[in-house]
């Protein structure tokens, strides 16, 4: 066992992967034999191949990464891919089409940064800068766009895309780089160095008030309070931290109607089962009628006899519902496993990391990635408000893709480096 | 829709048997990567929180929570008795390969790639890297990294180096 290397490992394990996208699309295909067509089975191959190029990209650019987190993503994107295939093959093939896009990003980062990642650190405030930037577009006139009441997007000609996804990237180089500097200086605790603190505390505020939506300035301070907790080891900034955005919240739910609605929803969703939860009714319903087992994937029933769809965005924000009605208990139960093993692997990288900057980028980006993951599937189950944000490499969405190929490869970035041998 | 009835029961019984074959093989996967990384040997006992106090850990330079010491040559047929060795944050490899931080190419009882010294926050370990005649401290075979205390004397090859802080 030993003498497998690091990157044949991950070869053997893409195989596996591979193997369960087969065995997934083979399921749907048999199941809906009279809506899809036999080439369909070509995607799994084809997914299989563009995994292989970024395996072969990784073998070249970081050799002595971490083997497990391109196979965990790799499935990850695979069972999505499968889900959204089974729920309408014209989105799958616009979401194969952004895994390919995704990889070719996935490996000009690995290109451009294999030497040393950490040049970023010394462009920390030009990357904070970009991440306000990005986080601003949809809210100016012409290019912004609102879609079911949040103001997440921008539009420019025939594309569409939520530059949130990219911003939390930005946001996390950036605190990397500006917590690295200064936490000594905030460990200490002293108020007026609580400036900061007070300022990105506004900033996921102004972000909440602006997109209309809760879920993403949850994540952003959210990274924050991880980031600077990694940075500082003080407990009581994390709890002030919390309460301040509870603070922040409670008056956020005062004045905007739509959050209040969520929040209304969240704690007892059974009176507005016919309008305003009726989404989320309608997710609860389809979670339980999956039971232990599932309905098998292609089974499952999304749309009335007339066609209609039970469950608006199912394939974005509530694929987690789709995925655990068609997989069961015991299926959707492996999926959250992929989820906190790829959590796991990448905390591991913080630890293995041998300077503040790595060790905070990585924490960071694994952070968000399991902060999301678990705002999204806590929305939809009922455990907390629910808020629109994707589920990472599952959901449908050309943004959210892109954005988590980059956070891969970041983390891949600074296992390599902490695992390269240094004689 | 609807197919017809036998061939809708060779459909379902299908689907069952690629619904189990799919839940067996997406566990076993889980359970492998759960598995081999439970013998990740390399995993530092550490946390990856950066604590207060400890600035050079975070910073670039080399990190002052991580156990650093020296090495004193006191025989070998390659370097000369007396000579120390500073073990700072990076690991440091001895053996006969000029590749090694410390190469001792005239020692002939030595492996190309013979032990490697780890400074970490709990001390400074030492590991052979299977070498062919065996790394020891005070005269005890390696078998497994081992953590040294001041005063211990490491013989590789033909060469004793003792350990202090």
């Amino acid at each position: 066992m030993r003498a497998l290397s690091a990157r044949n490992r991950e070869l053997l394990n893409l195989l596996v992967v591979g193997m369960l996208t087969g065995l997934g699309f083979a399921s749907v295909y048999i199941a809906r034999s009279e809506i899809v067509s036999p080439e369909s089975l070509t995607y799994a191959a084809f997914f299989l191949l563009v995994y292989l190029v970024a395996h072969v990209v990784a073998r070249l650019t970081v050799p002595y990464a971490d083997p497990y987190l391109l196979p965990l993503a790799g499935f990850l994107t695979a069972i999505g891919l499968t889900e959204i295939y089974r729920l309408n093959p014209d989105d799958a093939f616009r979401q194969g089409l952004w895994v390919v896009l995704g990889v070719a990003l996935f490996s000009a980062a690995l290109v451009a940064l294999r030497s040393d990642y950490r040049r970023l650190e010394s462009y920390k405030y030009v990357i904070g800068f970009g991440a306000l930037v990005l986080l601003a577009l949809p809210a100016f006139p012409v290019i912004g766009r609102e879609i079911r009441g949040a103001q997440l997007w921008v539009e420019i000609g025939p594309l569409q895309f939520q530059p949130g996804e990219f911003a939390k990237i930005l946001l996390i180089v950036f605190l990397a780089g500006y917590l690295r500097e200064k936490r000594e200086v905030l460990a200490q605790g002293r108020l007026k160095d609580f400036g900061p603190l007070l300022l990105i505390w506004g900033g996921a505020m102004a972000v909440l008030v602006q997109t209309n939506d809760l879920g993403s300035g949850l994540l952003y301070f959210g990274i924050f309070l991880g980031m600077l907790y990694v940075a500082t080891a003080r407990l009581v900034f994390v709890m002030g931290g919390m309460a301040l955005f509870l603070a922040g919240s409670a008056f956020v739910y005062r004045i905007i109607p739509r959050v209040e609605d969520r929040v209304t929803i969240w704690l007892d969703p059974w009176p507005h089962a016919q309008d305003e939860g009726y989404q989320l009714v309608q997710s609860l319903f389809a979670i339980a009628f999956g039971g232990f087992g599932g309905t098998g994937l292609g089974k499952g029933t999304f749309t009335t006899s007339d066609g209609t769809n039970l469950i608006p965005d199912l394939n974005t924000d509530f694929i987690y519902a789709a995925l655990a009605h068609e997989l069961g208990l015991v299926g959707i139960a492996a999926v959250l496993l992929v989820y906190m093993l790829f959590a796991m692997r990448g905390f591991r990288v913080a630890m293995l990391a041998q300077d503040g900057f790595s060790k905070l980028l990585a924490a960071g980006l694994t952070f968000g990635f399991a902060l999301q993951t678990f705002i999204i599937v806590g929305g939809v189950v009922r455990l907390i408000p629910l808020t629109g944000i994707t589920l990472p490499f599952v959901s449908y969405g050309g943004s959210s893709l892109l954005a988590n190929f980059v956070l891969l490869a970041g983390l891949l970035l600074v296992s390599n480096r902490a695992l390269a041998p240094r004689d | 829709m609807t197919p017809p009835l036998g061939e809708s029961i060779a459909v379902d019984e299908a689907l069952v048997i690629l619904k189990v074959l799919f839940l067996v093989l997406l566990y076993l996967f889980i359970w492998r990567i759960v598995r081999t990384a439970s013998k990740d040997v390399r995993l530092p006992q550490e946390s990856f929180i950066l604590r207060p106090g400890e600035a050079e850990a975070a910073g670039l330079s080399q990190p002052s929570a991580i156990q650093t010491g020296k090495l004193t040559v006191l025989k070998s047929p390659a370097l000369e008795p007396g000579t120390t060795y500073e073990l700072d944050s990076t690991p440091l490899t001895i053996g006969r390969g000029g590749q090694n931080d410390v190469p001792i190419e005239q020692d002939e009882f030595a492996s190309a790639r013979h032990a490697r010294f780890e400074p970490r926050r709990d001390g400074v370990w030492v590991q052979d890297r299977g070498s062919t005649n065996g790394t020891f401290v005070n005269g005890a075979q390696l078998e497994r990294p081992r953590r040294l205390a001041p005063g211990d004397v490491v013989r590789v090859g033909e060469t004793d180096l003792r350990y202090d802080r």
